[in-house]
């Protein structure tokens, strides 16, 4: 399953036992589960012939509190959802994540890491990791003699 | 635990062991009821003196692509999340995204004037507001002094 051009390194968001039993007491996953981080968005990574793409969902996250990292080879996206909406009663139900976020990706040596584009559109922020010059496809002129 | 409300009002009810299994399974309660749906988005559900507010987590769902329906006094959000053509024909490296068909539904009871619901979508987060009717507002009753 693991591929040497985009390793995902990030734990997949299937909901754990921890989460199971904290749901259950509690109605929704604790925020102090051990990690420094609070939930893990769900993503998706396809490739083009041009690039990798990452769709990372990130609902209700505005763009200013995403951050986007190269470093070391690694691909780190980060950022955090407030419960902003004040009520003026309660909350009922609360399935949402909220807090910090995180998810590291390694890039192999097929991505060009100086050209990696971000967009956020509906909730999903889109990488777009460009493949290296040496990792298209090429064709070779087959020389007749 | 519940708020007394909710009991009175019937807009949602205490967890049952299906919401539970549910909840393991698919990440959110009422997500295998539905033949029809293959997931359910996250719900948050805020009350304020005049109206129930529901906050429903649609990132990548496009807005003409999701139903809110009022039938007999049961709310349901229901649509399709569509995979894109470019990612399918060239072929996923990982998937963790839900597709295909999601529902949820809400009992209201008699609590919200379903003329009157709006929904808003930003950002991958779908708002619904839900006015509640006149009957339902709390009010202050004067204390007459004889």
């Amino acid at each position: 399953m693991a591929n040497t051009l985009v390793r995902n390194s990030g734990g997949p968001a299937a909901p754990t036992f921890d989460d199971f039993v904290e749901r259950f007491f509690y109605g929704w996953p604790s925020f102090e589960s051990g990690s420094r981080t609070a939930w893990t968005p769900r993503t998706d990574i396809y490739e083009t012939e041009d690039a990798f793409v990452v769709d990372i969902e990130a609902p209700g996250v505005p763009k200013d509190q995403v951050k986007v990292e190269v470093k070391n080879g690694q691909l780190t996206v980060s950022g955090e959802r407030r419960l902003e909406r004040k009520a003026e009663k309660e909350s009922y139900r609360l399935e949402r994540h909220y807090g910090a976020f995180e998810r590291t990706f390694t890039l192999g040596e097929t991505v060009d890491a100086e050209k990696i584009t971000a967009a956020y559109k509906d909730g999903v922020l889109t990488l777009t990791l460009p493949k290296a010059e040496k990792a298209r496809p090429r064709e070779i002129a087959v020389e007749v003699k | 635990m519940l708020p007394n409300i909710w009991r009175n009002t019937g807009l949602l009810t205490a967890p049952t062991m299906a919401d539970v299994l549910d909840r393991f399974f698919y990440g959110v309660p009422g997500a295998a009821r539905n033949a029809d749906s293959v997931w359910a988005p996250r719900v948050d559900v805020h009350e304020t003196e005049n109206e129930v507010v529901l906050d429903v987590e649609l990132p990548g769902v496009d807005r003409k692509d999701v139903k809110v329906e009022v039938k007999e006094g049961v709310l349901t959000i229901s649509g399709e999340r569509k995979q894109e053509r470019k990612a399918r024909e060239n072929g996923y490296r990982s998937v963790e995204r839900h597709y295909g068909r999601f529902e949820r539904t809400f009992g209201l009871g008699e609590t919200v004037d379903a003329e009157k619901i709006t929904a808003a979508y930003k950002d991958g987060v779908m708002t619904v507001t839900l006015p509640k009717l006149e009957k339902v507002k709390p009010r202050e009753i004067a204390i007459e002094v004889k």
